[in-house]
C-alpha cells in the first residue's frame, strides 16, 4: 500500500491528474483504443491528447469459411479531443519508479 | 448519531456501506461495455463483458474505480494487464469481492 506516489490518490481521477504529460492508454467504445500524451482532462474524462495512436480492432467474417478475421487498423492523429462518455477504461504508464 | 456504519465494516446495511467496506480488496468488477445492440457479426463477440480482477485502490460516487494490477478478462480469457487502471463508472455493471486472487477466468 504505502508506496510514494500512492498516498496521492484519494480518489480514482487523482489516477489521471497523476497521468498528465504522461503517454496513456485509453480503452474506448466500439472496440477502439488510444495511446497518446495526456495533456489535459476533465470531470466527464474529456481528454486532449497528443501524438495519439488509434488502434480500431474490427472483425469480419469470411463469407464462406465463416472464418473471424480480426482487423487492427492503426492510424496517427497529431492532436485528439476525446469525449468522455466514450471512455471505458484508462491506463496511465506503470510508475514504478 | 450517524446513519452510516458505527465501525461496522463488515455489517454493511447500505450499497454504500459496502462499497466502503471494500476499499483495498481483491475484486472483480463487471463492465456492460456498452452497446445493447452489438451482435454477433458486427464486433465478432468481442467483448459483451469484460471483467477485471484486481485489488480496488479507490472509488467516488459516479462508481469511477482506480484498481491495482488489475487483469482484463474478455469471455473468460485473460487479455490484458494493466499496472494501474482508472475504469470510467458508467461502465461498470457490478464489483464483487474475490477471495480467490486469481479466479480463473470467469
Amino acid at each position: 500500500m504505502a508506496s510514494e506516489e500512492e498516498s496521492a490518490v484519494k480518489e480514482p481521477l487523482d489516477l489521471i491528474r497523476l497521468s498528465l504529460d504522461e503517454r496513456i492508454y485509453v480503452k474506448l467504445r466500439s472496440d477502439r483504443e488510444l495511446r497518446g500524451k495526456l495533456h489535459a482532462y476533465d470531470q466527464h474524462l474529456n481528454m486532449i491528447l497528443g501524438d495519439v495512436e488509434e488502434i480500431v480492432t474490427t472483425v469480419e467474417i469470411d463469407d464462406e469459411t465463416y472464418e473471424e478475421i480480426v482487423r487492427a487498423t492503426r492510424r496517427t492523429v497529431p492532436f485528439l479531443f476525446v469525449r468522455g462518455d466514450g471512455v471505458i477504461l484508462v491506463s496511465p504508464p506503470l510508475r514504478t519508479a | 448519531m450517524s446513519s452510516g456504519g458505527e465501525k461496522g465494516s463488515t455489517t454493511a446495511k447500505t450499497p454504500a456501506d459496502f462499497l466502503k467496506s471494500i476499499r483495498g480488496r481483491p475484486v472483480v468488477v463487471k463492465l456492460n461495455s456498452g452497446v445493447d445492440y452489438r451482435d454477433m457479426y458486427n464486433t465478432g463477440g468481442h467483448c459483451p463483458s469484460l471483467q477485471h480482477i484486481r485489488i480496488l485502490a479507490c472509488l467516488d460516487g459516479y462508481m469511477n474505480i482506480a484498481m491495482e494490477q488489475t487483469e482484463e478478462y474478455v469471455n473468460g480469457q485473460l487479455k490484458n494487464k494493466y499496472g494501474d487502471a482508472f475504469i470510467r463508472g458508467n461502465n461498470v455493471l457490478y464489483i464483487s469481492t474475490s477471495k480467490r486472487t486469481l479466479a480463473d477466468g470467469a
